[in-house]
């Protein structure tokens, strides 16, 4: 999905991106948030509503900062709901 | 600034490798599969997201069943293809074709994966402009090239058609 990012970015398009996995460092995508979410939920929780707008706000606070930006490690993981 | 530096490296080892050995075998070995790497990021300014049109794209095989094909999330060298629809589509109209995920949770909560309605909420509460429609595909896709060659102009054409300013990618 970072490529897809790259893509757009040489388009003149700006892109924001919030991932779970590590590896997306190898794509060198311009504006990444990382979570210690799992895979299948990569917004937050299901049903936790306040932790999904919480990821989906610092992950779209990015888009105002001129890109490359260095990745941000956000605090969120799995809480209790199945 | 290329989307995948040394893509043309990265494919003869692709398919000497990990598709040599899926047509000799059938099987998937992903020991041999090896990920690109980039150095260099692209660059864009800034925008002022209340006052932009943003694209919500996503890996997680979302498709309308009523109205497009499935992705064909079987096939072991995946699927390139990408679908759209509005952004105020009903979760219980979307179905999501995608064997390489869980779907525990987008079952009990789409907003986990897909946050078509808090996206909406903010486009009301005035901090973002508009949202286009969404572009959607199935994430499992081992060949880069095929990423770079079809996916990627796919989805830029989407995007500059609908014409956006901002893309938040949520993979799956």
């Amino acid at each position: 999905m970072g490529l897809i990012a790259r893509a757009l970015e040489m388009e003149g398009i700006a892109t924001t991106l919030t991932c779970w996995a590590k590896q997306i460092r190898l794509t060198a995508a311009p504006r990444v948030t990382l979570t210690q979410l799992p895979r299948g939920m990569t917004l937050g929780t299901p049903n936790d509503a306040a932790q999904q707008r919480r990821v989906l706000a610092a992950t779209l606070a990015l888009l105002a900062q001129d890109s490359p930006l260095e990745l941000i490690q956000l605090d969120e993981e799995e809480g209790s709901w199945r | 600034m290329d989307i995948v530096e040394n893509l043309a490296e990265w494919q003869t080892q692709f398919n000497k490798t990990w598709l040599q050995n899926y047509k000799e075998t059938g099987e998937v070995n992903w020991r041999l599969y090896k990920r690109p790497r980039n150095t260099q990021s692209p660059s864009t300014p800034g925008i002022d997201l209340a006052q932009s049109k943003l694209m919500l794209i996503s890996t997680a095989g979302g498709y309308l069943p009523a109205s497009q094909p499935a992705f064909d999330a079987e096939n072991d060298l995946g699927d390139y293809s990408i679908r759209t629809f509005a952004s105020d589509t009903p979760a219980s109209e979307i179905a999501f074709a995608h064997t390489h995920y869980d779907h525990a949770a987008v079952d009990a909560d789409s907003q986990s994966l897909l946050p078509l309605q808090h996206l909406q909420d903010m486009v009301q509460a005035g901090q973002i402009g508009a949202l286009s429609d969404v572009v959607s595909y199935s994430g499992y896709m081992p060949d880069v090239a095929q990423i770079v060659n079809e996916t990627a102009p796919a989805i830029v054409a989407a995007a500059k058609a609908a014409g956006v300013q901002g893309a938040l990618l949520v993979p799956a």
